[in-house]
């Protein structure tokens, strides 16, 4: 048995409130429901004598939001997948920090359902985050939870954006992309994404209750734009661990789901 | 016993552990101070205003083309509000602040009215009666996409196009030419095309050229000076791949030939064989951007200006190569002046 091949695996789903602003689109902000769905697995490698794990974390989320009078709407969503490692330190048995990086990966829309020639805004941008956790194995009166909070920020990227009044017209049917792609940091994309879980056994699962607190803004191209979700999800974990099949020998009858 | 060594590690240690809270900690503190968000205005006659008078300061693009001082204007439109006013009369006060634009790609939409300048039109002779149009079509015409056409007793095919909202497809420009093959030469009607799809436009231009032609520029906002634009981007009209018009081809236009259209005649005027027949166009060369106000109305305005191959602003219209005006006597008859010299023209 070995430590590397231990897989946390959670699947989980959400609903939460989703604040959506694109001058692009409109000066105002947008208020509505996001729903999200949130893959995540863990794992530890051999990295640094068995000290770092790698996490692998994908979400995609869609909003519906009003203006202030509501008498228009827009949808947003966004896919996100972040992958990266984490040092590992042991402060005490149930307890440590990690410290690490992620790549972090986006792409999406806001579609307002009323203009005409400026319907819609493209979000795609890449970054490399910041990332840092604290995970508290703890016992209420004899019962087991796990308490986790995570915070990733984006230190350095790439973003997607529209010249201030440049039409996606001229974009993509003529041509001209110049100045589309901006170089991103903390002053003009100051984001972050933080969730708070806690992992309760029921029977021989494992629930798992998350808030996620997704708050991406970027100021690129005199273009401000910020979606701001705060979500509530739950799912369940699971504890998995990998058998490698390097020869691809196939697994007995017997014993094959498929 | 701990040693001198172990001693150092522990120490590193502590350092690195405390790095890794207090580095978190700092770009949490530096988010949380940087919130990008709306810059409010109250949703009452001052704040609408205001907000309406922000757009356009920022966003709109022929105010210095115009010789607008939209600064003066926001001081005369002021004058006219009062607290307690009703949204009609704020809806009035505002309308007429926008009419000083003078652009037919302004308007602002309450659930009550659609306020708008069609002066561009409006102030002009008609040059189109659409029973007659309707008499040179018959029953027996063609609809292919957006177009109705049919090929007229003298061998002049003419194809009536009303607005370039309406698709029109590869398939239907095949389909539609191949009908005309065996004609003398052919009559684009585009009089009160009011616009819609530039890549509508640019399909069926598309069908008269034989090489790639520079047609005009564009050109967007780059910020919210009034100056603040981009160096201009060349278009050029491509060749279609399938069955391309090699005959005259004559293109009627009024004052109501706007936007899209204005576009579209922009394009086929560089084009050899074709020849722009009947009145300025209307012009509306701003591609329209929309926005809202504190209240929800909706507001549309131009962009992202577009000019023709010489760098000229195209916004108030393009003049005809032949100006022929409808004239009465010939209405009266139920003749449209324009399509009978467009029909002498092709014969000649």
């Amino acid at each position: 048995m070995q430590a590397n091949r231990y897989v946390m695996r959670a699947t989980m789903y959400g609903v939460g409130f989703a604040n959506v602003y694109d001058t692009y689109l409109s000066p105002q902000e947008y208020v509505g429901t996001d729903f999200r769905i949130s893959r995540e697995t863990m794992r530890m490698t051999k990295l640094f004598d068995g000290n770092v794990s790698v996490q692998n974390f994908f979400q995609a989320n869609i909003s519906y939001t009003h203006n202030k009078v509501d008498n228009n709407n827009t949808f947003a969503g966004l896919v996100n997948w972040n992958y990266g490692l984490h040092y590992q330190f042991r402060i005490t048995d149930n307890f440590k920090l990690l410290a690490g990086g992620l790549a972090d990966l986006n792409g999406g829309f806001v579609y307002n359902l009323r203009n005409t020639n400026n319907p819609a805004s493209a979000r795609a941008y890449i970054n490399l985050d910041a990332s840092g956790m604290a995970i508290w194995h703890l016992k209420i009166k004899n019962y087991p939870i796990v308490l986790r909070y995570q915070a990733n920020i984006p230190v350095i990227g790439v973003m997607f954006s529209p010249n201030y009044g440049q039409s996606y017209y001229e974009i993509f049917t003529l041509g001209n992309s110049s100045g589309v792609v901006q170089f991103t940091s903390l002053h003009n994309q100051p984001s972050i994404r933080q969730m708070l879980s806690v992992d309760c056994p029921i029977g021989s699962s494992k629930v798992r209750f998350s808030y996620l607190w997704d708050m991406q803004q970027s100021r690129v191209n005199q273009i401000n734009t910020h979606t701001y979700g705060h979500v509530f999800m739950v799912g369940f974990v699971q504890d998995l661990y990998r058998i490698r099949n390097k020869k691809g020998t196939p697994l007995p009858s017997a014993i094959r789901a498929y | 016993m701990i040693n001198n060594r172990d001693r150092k590690e522990s120490k590193k240690g502590r350092a690195i552990r405390i790095l890794t809270l207090l580095i978190p900690i700092i770009l949490l503190l530096f988010i949380a101070s940087s919130c990008i968000r709306e810059d409010e205005y109250t949703n009452n006659p001052q704040g609408n205003f205001d907000a309406l008078w922000t757009i356009i300061d920022e966003k709109y693009c022929f105010l210095e083309y115009k010789q607008i001082n939209w600064d003066s204007i926001h001081t005369v439109y002021q004058k006219r509000l009062t607290a307690d006013m009703s949204n009609y009369d704020l809806f009035e006060v505002l309308s007429d602040m926008l009419a000083t634009l003078k652009d037919g790609h302004v308007n602002l939409y309450s659930a009550a009215n659609q306020a708008r300048y069609w002066d561009w039109f409006e102030d002009y002779p008609r040059n189109f009666n659409e029973s007659i149009v309707e008499d040179y079509l018959g029953t027996d015409y063609r609809i292919a996409g957006g177009a109705k056409y049919k090929i007229l007793d003298d061998n002049v095919g003419y194809i009536y196009y009303e607005l370039f909202s309406n698709g029109i497809g590869n398939g239907n420009l095949d389909e539609i030419l191949q009908h005309m093959a065996i004609c003398n030469g052919i009559i684009i009607d585009v009089r009160n095309n009011g616009g819609g799809n530039l890549s509508n436009s640019s399909t069926f231009a598309a069908r008269f050229t034989n090489q790639k032609t520079l047609t005009g520029y564009i050109r967007h906002k780059t910020g919210k000076g009034h100056n603040d634009f981009s160096d201009p981007v060349a278009i050029y009209l491509e060749p279609s791949n399938s069955i391309r018009w090699q005959k005259k081809v004559v293109v009627l236009t009024n004052r109501h030939s706007y936007s899209a259209t204005n576009d579209f005649v922009n394009s086929m005027r560089y084009l050899p064989q074709v020849t722009i027949l009947g009145d300025k166009t209307g012009g509306g060369s701003g591609m329209p951007f929309s926005s809202e106000l504190p209240n929800g109305w909706s507001v549309r305005f131009s962009a992202s200006p577009h000019f023709d191959a010489e760098m000229n602003q195209i916004e108030f219209g393009i003049d005809p190569d032949i100006k022929v005006d409808m004239l009465s006597q010939d209405e009266d008859k139920g003749i449209d002046t324009m399509i009978e010299a467009a029909r002498t023209l092709l014969k000649n």
